[in-house]
């Protein structure tokens, strides 16, 4: 007890150096996605420049504050009265922040995404109302960019592992009736509420029992557990340490996939943190509960997201699903009841610990109760990492924190859920987003991948990119996933070909809905979504893809057909030397002219017209488009 | 506990699943993973069914019986949903023949599957006699399927010793993983791969023997599809009859299974199917039993040299020479492997009829070897088997040898006397333990073998002894007092060498096993020598005829080019050449697809169907066959006719290229319609394209735009009205006997090419008789073409099928040899 009572008084002083420093304050947004921007080399720049000009600072690496489309992002707190947090940070920038800002008196407003002090400075709006963050509630991430990962006392200035306190001082029963009034459900996709799976466990028969975090995330396209690893592990730590003092359990296993080395590195050295602060091992706060925890790393199956896939590869076996029942709540990991969880749900739990259940279920919807995290990505100008509160409609999240769709083209669609959801058209967006009206719509919540599509986004193309994903990614073990995804994709790859008939569309109905009911895990069950949404609000697409040999958002190759306007070619020959096929025919300053039969839609052509001509335009079935650069050159001609 | 399913009320077990309870009550729900005695895995999906209160449709193999559950099986919705599984299943499985319109009369003029290499049907599948999935797909009623099969195109894979596995047949049940790891507590094969790329074998590219196979042959056992399969017993179908009996190639006495059909020994399997059993007892006694050399004959030795004889003379010339040795140094050596039985007589016969104390028995070591000093003063010997050393028999006076094989022993013996060994007889023998376990016989030993209790008491009865006039094993039993002897059906443990192959024994009454059982000589002994590995002969790099190029064109379907200036200089349409691989292989037809004079190549296209194709099949390019003579038959009569369609399936896509070509530049329209199971088995679709004036492709399982047979195409022609003046058809003979029934009533002339009935190519052989128009005549000279309308096909169907057994024999004894062939580049030439 007394070792934790004494870091509480440390990371209070910690955390006053960080207040009321005395040195300016740079905080790089360092997680996978602020590297992959290039924070590296603003990090690189920043320092042998405080070196070159002696100026004394601290520089510390943070999480992502989940502004992608901003990245790099850096927080940079002069003093108690100017914090700004900047966007799009290069080497450059962070150079003149430095000089103008830092040592000077000018925050550089124009590369400002908005200001974290009180008081005015120079124009600069509130950093939380910023359109991206106006809408946004961030609890479950509100460490995340803004304290050291890798510093434990940061966390427990923020109130760190003071949920578990209570936890332990509340008992294992009260514990599981607050998580029952929260009204937690699991964040991981199917949206299971927590109690129950808990009171299952506590219920079974045999000991030990076990406890899991599935960090195992592998939908295409979505990060939220990463970051808020990457960003602020010991939130999810002291998640499953109140989680495993409900369930009795002994043993812990985080199941993280080796794609993710810096989450992984982040879990390593929390987990030595926490040893050295005695929350791991043998009584435990002297409160007589005892826990360990294991990393295991995966491989990056998408299938060992499904639970029994995961347990099985934790045994050391193939990743593959069995049935269930039984649940693994009553016979899971070595046959022993097992709970596993989400990271964002383990996230959440200090937060009900600590505030209370009634603070949780005070955000959300009547069914749907606190927050969410999405990765918001596709067509979409303000790309991110959100949380908002469940209920939010999808048009809020795509117009408001999204700020709505580049290049003014009109939404198509959003698809949650991965491959695994399904996309609901845009004349849904009044859609709350919750568990049970996602669901009602052929979609679900999944874990937290949002795509947005615009118009230039071919349905039927898209269920096939799902679907190569599911197909390739199914363990093989039952018939209707493994053979069913693949005959799915063939039908899909026939009418993207133009070679469909009308009789497809039933048949992939039909196989799609074998594939749902018959499959043997999640992955198959839900791995016809894509196709079956978009074959209920897109069916029009699939008919003219069918009927017309048309591809409306002029995405299938091979329903396109490149021609040249005679009126607009002067016969330079740009396009016959780019064609690979030898298709492009006609005398050197006459018009030239591209044989059908012989045309493989590679699209050279129309990339080697020089803008001046734009003479290259495409067909589909009754439609033609001209390119804007067309437009363009009339213009400027 | 009580829950009613499909409205019966039901007791369940406690921890039964629903699927066990409801097939305990007569209560069938299809399904293909589960196996009685491995542990529910819910794979297959097809168990699915509907339970109240539970959300959608559970397995029923998974799924625990609870009280009061209320379970349906075969509503409307499980029915389509199943049907719609199976389909998907049988994407991946060589469907074409399931969904085939002409099954029923394929069935009845093929019974038998062809012995291709990769199944692309059930037509060409191992497993097609005793095919669970085969059945299920017929009561479903499996007509059509929704999307094109997927034909993994993998090629059958044999690195194992005694297991074929064609992995275009599997469906992935685990069936062979689960008992792997259930009955070995290990994986040599698990799942591989990812997605539609799954597949079963060793993990990274091991043989089974490096990934730990112990070659239980479990997994053959459990497999639902021709997948694995035991590649001795491959082609052999159902068996006939299967007994009940004891393993004697050690004294752990395993109960097994053994399998005959025509009084022959086809396979064997362990009766309990919770433990596994060794190598031995799974793959080795049919090969044991018929090796190269078995004796079946009688032997006595005449002026020097051995002569064969008949059994009376053969006993009373032992019993003559035996006399003088009476009470005199005579010694008997037996080794426990004969029957309690056969030893009561060995050592009655001594003691009684001898008079003689030399009777040695002998215990075989661990590795089986038996071997013993003859007695000082030993004179006249009867051996058993190879027991005593060469300079030990020098000797002796008089030395009668009764044994399965020849050995040193027998070479120097004065009489040889051919026995039947333990499947071929009945007995009882005494286990490690010391319990009595009963052999019985289950199958007839070949040529005149006989058991040894037979042999021994008539040489006694021709001495004059009394007591010796028994009529069977029974009669001794009840003398010797023996009560009946029960089959070790369960034990606790796998005996030492099923789990470990390196323990097995590696003789048998002192003949190595390995030199009868190839296959055991890959799986090293740690103590016991490997006996030399036979090695091919070198090729002759100038003799015989280099195939120039080799590709498989389609599953089983190899293009070879082969240089043969004489051959190309002279052939004309329709005429083949006749090859043997190597000096004693079997002769064999194939059509000439094309020729070029020039280069002095010829084409052939080659369905590997069997053993003289499989052959051929394995050279590869700069390989060289024995022989080849051509061109042979009369060339296809080419005219200006008006419309000729030409029509192939099989090998005759390939072969009648060269008719359509002659028939096009004699100024004829030409169709060309030609047929396979499924859009994966057609090639040379360009070729054609470019010669016919119209080309059909048609598909059996319908996964081309055209589906059926090119008979149905024709058909459908001829009653729409076009004018067809002549059909020129090549392909096996159901196909050209369909295409003949459609076009005959139409009067249009049907010329169909017999050459798959063909053995010796030059009219000596009689193998290819066929009755046209009432007329006797032999396809290899008076053919190959011969009007289809007078070919009288049910004698054409019957006389075929004469040969059916031999070409399984053949096939099943010498696949090993043509892998050997393969493997040892060249080899396969000369040998």
């Amino acid at each position: 007890m007394s070792s934790l009572r004494e870091a509480y008084r440390k990371a209070q002083a910690e955390w006053q150096k960080i207040e009321n420093s005395e040195v300016p304050l740079f905080l790089v947004g360092a997680a996978t996605c602020g590297r992959a921007a290039g924070s590296g080399e603003v990090l690189e720049a920043l320092r042998s420049e405080l070196d070159a000009r002696s100026v004394e600072a601290r520089v510390i690496e943070v999480g992502c504050l989940g502004l992608c489309s901003f990245e790099p992002t850096v927080v940079v707190r002069k003093d108690s009265a100017a914090t700004v947090c900047y966007g799009n940070v290069g080497p450059d920038r962070i150079v003149g922040i430095l000089e103008n800002f830092v040592m000077g008196d000018d925050p550089c407003a124009e590369w400002a995404l908005g200001k974290m002090s009180p008081g005015e400075l120079d124009g600069i709006g509130d950093f939380y109302d910023h359109p991206m963050l106006r809408r946004q509630v961030r609890n479950v991430l509100q460490n995340c960019g803004l304290i050291d990962p890798e510093n434990p006392y940061h966390y427990l200035a923020r109130e760190g592992y003071r949920g578990l306190l209570r936890a332990l001082e509340l008992g294992p029963d009260r514990v599981l009736e607050e998580v029952k009034a929260s009204g937690l459900r699991g964040r991981g996709g199917a949206g299971f509420p927590t109690w129950q799976k808990w009171e299952a466990c506590r219920n079974a028969p045999g000991e030990p029992k076990y406890l899991i975090c599935n960090a195992d995330e592998g939908d295409p396209g979505a990060f939220m557990n990463r970051s808020l690893i990457e960003g602020d592990p010991h939130a999810v730590l002291e998640g499953m340490l109140i989680a495993a003092f409900t369930l009795g359990a002994s043993q812990g296993y985080i199941y993280c996939r080796a794609e993710y080395p810096l989450a992984l590195h982040r879990l390593e050295v929390a987990i030595g943190q926490m040893r050295d602060l005695g929350l791991l091992g043998q009584d435990i706060e002297g409160s007589g509960f005892s826990f360990d925890l294991t990393i295991k790393k995966g491989a990056g199956a998408f299938v060992c997201g499904e639970e029994t896939a995961l347990i099985a590869s934790i045994e050391g076996l193939r990743g593959m699903p069995r049935p269930r029942p039984p649940y693994p709540a009553v016979s899971g990991l070595r046959g022993k009841p097992t709970v596993i969880q989400n990271v964002e749900t383990l996230g959440n739990l200090p937060l009900i610990l600590r505030r209370g259940p009634e603070w949780f279920s005070q955000y959300g919807s009547e069914s749907s109760k606190g927050t969410k995290t999405f990765a918001l990505a596709g067509k979409i100008n303000r790309t991110g990492l959100i949380e908002v509160t469940m209920g939010i409609t999808l048009k809020d999240i795509v117009y408001d924190v999204g700020g709505g769709i580049p290049g003014g083209k009109a939404l198509k669609a959003v698809q949650t859920g991965g491959p695994s959801g399904g996309c609901i058209p845009a004349e849904k967006m009044d859609m709350p987003v919750d568990y049970e009206s996602l669901r009602e719509a052929g979609s679900m919540m999944g874990s937290g991948g949002m795509i947005v599509l615009d118009e230039d986004t071919c349905a039927v193309d898209m269920a096939k990119y799902f679907l190569s994903f599911t197909q390739e990614e199914s363990c093989g073990k039952c018939a209707p996933c493994r053979v069913g995804t693949r005959a799915m994709l063939s039908i899909l790859e026939r009418i993207a070909a133009g070679e469909g008939e009308m009789a497809d569309l039933d048949r992939l109905g039909e196989m799609a809905r074998t594939v749902k009911d018959a499959s043997l895990c999640g992955l198959g069950q839900t791995a016809p979504n894509p196709v079956l949404t978009t074959l209920r609000y897109f069916r029009k697409e699939y008919e003219e893809h069918i009927e017309k040999r048309q591809c409306g958002a002029f995405v299938c190759n091979r329903l396109l057909r490149y021609n040249i306007d005679a009126d607009r070619c002067s016969g330079c020959g740009a396009c016959v030397r780019a064609c690979p096929v030898d298709a492009i025919s006609g005398e050197r300053k006459k018009a030239h002219v591209i044989d059908q039969e012989t045309c493989v839609q590679c699209g050279a052509c129309l990339t080697a017209c020089p803008d001046i001509y734009a003479a290259v335009y495409r067909r589909s079935g009754e439609l033609v488009r001209y390119e804007e650069r067309r437009e363009k050159a009339e213009k400027a001609i | 506990m009580k829950l009613t399913i499909d409205g019966k009320t039901v007791s369940a077990r406690e921890g039964e699943t629903i699927l066990d309870c409801a097939l305990r009550h007569d209560i069938s729900i299809p399904h293909l993973c589960t196996h009685s005695a491995l542990p529910p895995f819910g794979a297959c999906r097809l168990c699915l069914v509907e339970i109240e209160g539970m959300r959608g449709y559970p397995t029923s193999c998974t799924t625990p019986a609870e009280d009061g559950m209320v379970v349906r099986t075969d509503t409307e919705a499980l029915g389509g949903l199943r049907r719609n599984i199976l389909s998907l299943i049988m994407l991946e499985h060589p469907s074409a023949c399931l969904v085939c319109a002409k099954r029923e009369l394929c069935d009845q003029y093929r019974p038998e599957a062809e012995k291709a290499g990769r199944t692309t049907g059930c037509h060409t599948c191992n497993n097609k006699e005793i095919c669970d999935v085969r059945v299920m797909a017929e009561e479903f009623g499996l007509s059509e399927l929704p999307v094109p099969p997927i034909y993994h195109e993998r090629p059958v894979e044999r690195s194992n010793p005694f297991i074929d596995r064609d992995l275009n047949l599997c469906i992935l049940c685990g069936r062979c993983v689960r008992i792997c790891r259930h009955h070995q507590e290990m994986t040599a094969i698990d799942f591989i791969g990812r997605g539609s790329k799954t597949r079963i074998g060793e993990a990274f590219g091991r043989s089974p023997y490096e990934a730990g196979c112990q070659f239980c042959g479990a997994c053959v056992d459990v497999c639902p599809t021709g997948s694995l399969c035991d590649r001795y017993a491959k082609w052999r179908g159902r068996p006939e009859r299967r007994t009940a009996t004891t393993c004697l190639f050690c004294n752990a006495a395993c109960a097994l299974e053994l399998q005959s059909s025509g009084g022959e020994l086809i396979g064997a399997k362990a009766v309990d199917e919770t433990t596994p059993i060794c190598v031995l007892g799974r793959f080795a006694i049919p090969e044991f039993l018929y090796g190269a050399g078995r004796l079946r004959v009688p032997v006595v030795r005449a002026d020097g040299s051995l002569r064969e004889t008949q059994w009376k003379e053969a006993i009373e010339a032992a019993a003559e020479k035996l006399r003088p040795y009476v009470g005199s140094g005579f010694a008997l050596v037996c080794d426990t492997t004969s029957t309690l039985q056969d030893r009561y007589i060995f050592r009655k016969f001594a003691r009684e009829v001898m008079r003689s104390e030399n009777f040695v028995e002998i215990e075989p070591d661990a590795r089986g070897a038996s071997r013993v000093e003859l007695p000082p003063g030993t004179k006249a010997a009867l051996l058993t088997g190879d027991f005593v050393d060469a300079g030990q028999l020098e000797p002796l006076e008089l030395l009668i040898v009764q044994d399965c094989y020849p050995t040193p022993a027998s070479e120097h013996a004065d009489i040889v006397l051919p026995v039947a060994l333990f499947p071929e007889v009945d007995g009882t023998l005494m286990d490690v333990s010391g319990r009595e376990r009963p052999l019985r016989k289950a199958c007839e030993p070949p040529g005149q073998a006989r058991p040894e209790w037979w042999i021994v008491a008539e040489i006694a009865k021709a001495m004059g002894a009394e007591g010796f006039a028994y009529d069977s094993v029974a009669t001794i039993s009840r003398e010797v007092g023996k009560s009946t002897a029960e089959l070790l059906t369960e034990r606790d443990e796998a005996p030492p060498a099923a789990t470990d192959v390196k323990r097995r024994r590696a003789y048998f009454r002192g003949h190595r096993i390995d030199e009868k059982v190839p296959g055991l000589r890959e799986l090293p002994l740690d103590d016991a020598p490997a006996s030399a590995r036979r090695v091919g002969v070198e090729a002759e790099s100038a003799g015989g005829f280099r195939i120039v190029q080799k590709r498989e064109v389609a599953p089983n379907i190899h293009e070879i080019v082969i240089e043969a200036p004489g051959i190309a200089k002279k052939a004309q349409p329709g005429q083949f050449v006749i090859v043997m691989v190597d000096e004693t292989s079997e002769r064999a037809p194939y059509t000439l697809s094309d020729w070029d004079a020039e280069e002095g190549t010829i084409t052939l296209v080659v369905l590997e169907v069997g053993h003289s194709s499989r052959k051929l099949t394995v050279l590869r390019e700069g390989d060289r066959v024995a022989h080849l003579a051509g061109p042979l038959g009369i060339p296809a009569e080419v005219d200006r006719l008006g419309t000729v369609v030409v029509a192939g399936g099989c090998y005759g896509i390939g072969a009648i290229i060269p008719i359509a070509r002659a028939m096009r530049e004699a100024g004829n329209r030409v169709i060309g319609i030609v047929e396979a199971r499924s859009h994966y088995l057609h090639y040379f679709g360009q070729k054609l394209e470019a010669i016919c004036d119209e080309l059909i492709q048609t598909a059996i399982d319908g996964s081309m735009p055209t589906k059926g047979h090119a008979a149905d195409v024709i058909g459908e022609k001829l009653r729409a009205g076009e004018k067809v003046d002549r059909v020129v058809v090549i392909g096996c003979p159901f196909m050209m006997m369909l295409v003949a029934r459609e076009t005959q009533p139409f009067r249009v002339k049907t010329l169909a090419a017999l050459n798959s009935i063909m053995l010796d190519g030059t009219g000596m052989c009689g193998a290819c008789r066929v009755s046209v128009g009432g007329k006797t005549k032999f396809a290899c000279v008076d053919g190959p073409f011969f009007d289809a309308h007078l070919i009288d096909w049910d004698e054409l169907f019957t006389r075929r099928r004469a040969y059916a057994a031999h070409e399984v024999r053949a096939v099943g004894r010498t696949e090993s040899v043509a892998l050997h062939a393969c493997e040892a580049h060249g080899a396969g030439a000369a040998r």
